[in-house]
């Protein structure tokens, strides 16, 4: 009997000291304090910060960490995740609430390891997975950049994320399971200096694929997956490899021209698009984004892709049977032809007056449908969210306007609105008439 | 080759129209022009942007603006709008315009006058919405400008556009409540 007095004394302490043990970690792993040192002063020669602010733009710090409107770098920028809301940090200067106290060590440590100072972990919000295989001297440049940068004392917001999720030291664990330090995939094949270039602007810097690829239930990415595409948001980030980019009809021209001017026959950036073209894409030299194209496209493709100006005449493989020569249909092809009807009737009545009755739109003011991406993806989700949400205007870098798209959702019932989208992805799109009412309700509330 | 019509049918300024052979495609501010005379509505940008071509839709939740350049004839098979030519009294000639168009008078709004019968739809449906739901006396001015704001002019600014359509509206009994 005493013995198992003991036994049951023991294990009751042993069961405190855990859980001490786990609360004390669980406290100490969310301590954001900044480090107890001087504040860091930062030389570099004027060549060298323009490398860093280089830098910072390829990798889009401020896609996250400034708002619209905000200071540079004072963070702020809600990333709404299936787990909560976290917002960016303010990574100025500020001794209190920036980083003006850390090391370019610690800087290096939370861009490639995602561990912040006092061992803090970062969510992997921080694409710290991607940012893994940086150098150590384009993490150096960065952070003489941003320590040269204004201070702001704007204070960081705590992440909206609840219970348990919220304790970081929980990411001890995730990293365990998901934090894969082999290289990151690639969707092409290449293996020339501008390829690999490519592979580091695109995988590591530019973080393309925390949009562009599938993910698992607990957030993580899915290499067997890499770059095919993937609703994180509202909108759908299409599928951007080699074989998705010519379904869609790009080429390396209108890649590179889409990533200097957020313009290009296929497509305008739009939604959260915009904003990478508009703070890191458009800065980008030459070489790098052909670089970046000659990644995505493989080095056998690059510079060579088909022609697509024309995309109602080569439709994708979706219409077996027919080539490229046979004359493209008058009418919406075959079967389809009753059946989208009332779109056409639709689209002549509320969309053919910006975007043509040819779907040619108006350059420099109005998007072409015919060809453009939205249409020729398989899955509609983008094409339904346009109709029914609109779309801001926005200002393209080299100043084209576009003004903001109406949205339909009060306009057009579910079936109206799926009658539009199956007139506009025969048409012009290569794609079947399989939109059904069900599916635009469930993208109404988005 | 003959463009393929439609038969159209709708009510314009309380009137029935139709039915007429319209063709797919054609789009409003062209059909009130060409097929009616009904010139009022005027053709600015052609893409949506300057709302000087908007006319009033009546439908079950009221009245709004919808732009006639944009939109096709054919949207509006059964439906009712008022043009900018319906919004007067009429007896023979026009015998008294509404308050908002004699306000702008009033006021001077316009100098070359191509935005006005855009402005004059707009400031209606702000009228009929507010007779509907008023609002406080304190939130007139920005009510108007977030209403009015999409309208495009190029002479004379905007400022006695607003004022004339401010003072309209607190002028008016029923549109406004203390606050």
């Amino acid at each position: 009997m005493a013995f198992s007095r003991h036994t049951g004394t023991l294990a009751i302490l042993v069961a405190v000291a855990i859980v001490a043990v786990a609360a004390a970690a669980a406290m100490r792993g969310n301590d954001a304090s900044p480090p107890h040192r001087r504040p860091q002063k930062v030389q570099a020669e004027p060549g060298r910060l323009l490398r860093g602010e280089y830098l910072a733009r390829a990798a889009d710090c401020a896609a996250c960490h400034q708002v619209e409107g905000g200071q540079a770098y004072a963070g702020g920028y809600p990333l709404r995740t299936p787990f909560g809301t976290i917002y960016g940090t303010n990574i100025t200067p500020d001794p209190d609430h920036g980083i003006g106290r850390w090391t370019a060590d610690e800087f290096h440590r939370a861009l490639t390891e995602g561990k912040a100072p006092r061992g803090r972990n970062l969510y992997p919000a921080m694409p710290y997975t991607a940012y893994h295989a940086m150098s150590r001297e384009d993490a150096d440049l960065i952070y003489a950049y941003l320590m040269n940068q204004r201070p702001s004392p704007r204070p960081n917001r705590e992440p909206d994320i609840p219970f348990p999720l919220d304790l970081r030291v929980l990411m001890w664990g995730w990293n365990l399971l998901f934090f894969d330090r082999d290289p990151l995939p690639a969707a092409s094949r290449g293996q020339s200096p501008q390829w690999l270039r490519g592979q580091y602007l695109v995988n590591v810097l530019g973080h393309c694929a925390e949009c562009h690829t599938p993910r698992g239930r607990l957030g993580q990415l899915q290499r067997d997956y890499w770059l095919q595409g993937y609703a994180l948001g509202r909108y759908m980030a299409p599928d951007i490899t080699p074989e998705g980019l010519a379904r869609n009809g790009w080429n390396a021209a209108d890649l590179q021209r889409f990533m200097r001017t957020g313009l290009a026959p296929q497509a305008v950036a739009s939604d959260e698009m915009y904003p990478v073209i508009v703070h890191s894409s458009r800065y980008l030299g030459d070489e790098d984004l052909a670089a970046m194209t000659t990644f995505l496209l493989g080095d056998a493709a690059s510079g060579a892709g088909p022609d697509t100006r024309a995309p109602a005449r080569t439709p994708p493989q979706e219409s077996p049977g027919k080539t490229a020569d046979q004359p493209a249909p008058a009418a919406p092809p075959g079967a389809d032809g009753q059946q989208v009807e009332p779109g056409r009737q639709t689209y002549l009545n509320l969309c053919a007056g910006c975007h043509g009755a040819q779907g040619e739109g108006r350059p420099g003011t109005m998007p072409a449908l015919a060809g453009n991406t939205s249409l020729r993806m398989e899955d509609p989700r983008n094409l339904i969210m346009a109709v029914l949400h609109g779309f801001p205007g926005n200002v393209m870098p080299g100043a084209t306007t576009f003004s903001p798209m109406p949205g339909f959702s009060r306009r057009l019932d579910d079936r109206e609105v799926a009658g539009l989208a199956n007139y506009l992805r025969t048409q012009w799109g290569g794609q079947s008439a399989d939109v059904t009412a069900e599916e635009v309700r469930g993208l109404r509330a988005q | 080759m003959t463009i393929p019509t439609r038969p159209l049918s709708l009510t314009i300024n309380g009137k029935a129209v139709g039915p007429i052979d319209v063709p797919d495609g054609l789009m409003m501010v062209d059909f009130l022009h060409e097929y009616l005379n009904l010139t009022g509505s005027r053709f600015g940008c052609g893409i949506g942007v300057c709302h000087a071509c908007t006319v009033i839709l009546d439908g079950p939740d009221g009245s709004e603006e919808i732009r006639s350049c944009i939109t096709g004839a054919h949207f509006f098979a059964g439906k009712s709008i008022r043009t900018v030519e319906g919004l007067a009294s009429r007896q023979g000639g026009v015998i008294a315009i509404t308050p908002v168009q004699q306000s702008y008078l009033d006021h001077y709004s316009f100098q070359c006058g191509y935005c006005t019968p855009g402005f004059v739809v707009g400031a209606t449906v702000l009228l009929e919405r507010l007779a509907c739901a008023p609002i406080p006396r304190s939130r007139v001015e920005s009510v108007v400008s977030e209403a009015m704001e999409r309208h495009i002019c190029r002479c004379t600014g905007y400022v006695r556009y607003y004022e004339a359509v401010k003072d309209t509206i607190l002028s008016t009994p029923g549109l406004t409540v203390e606050g």
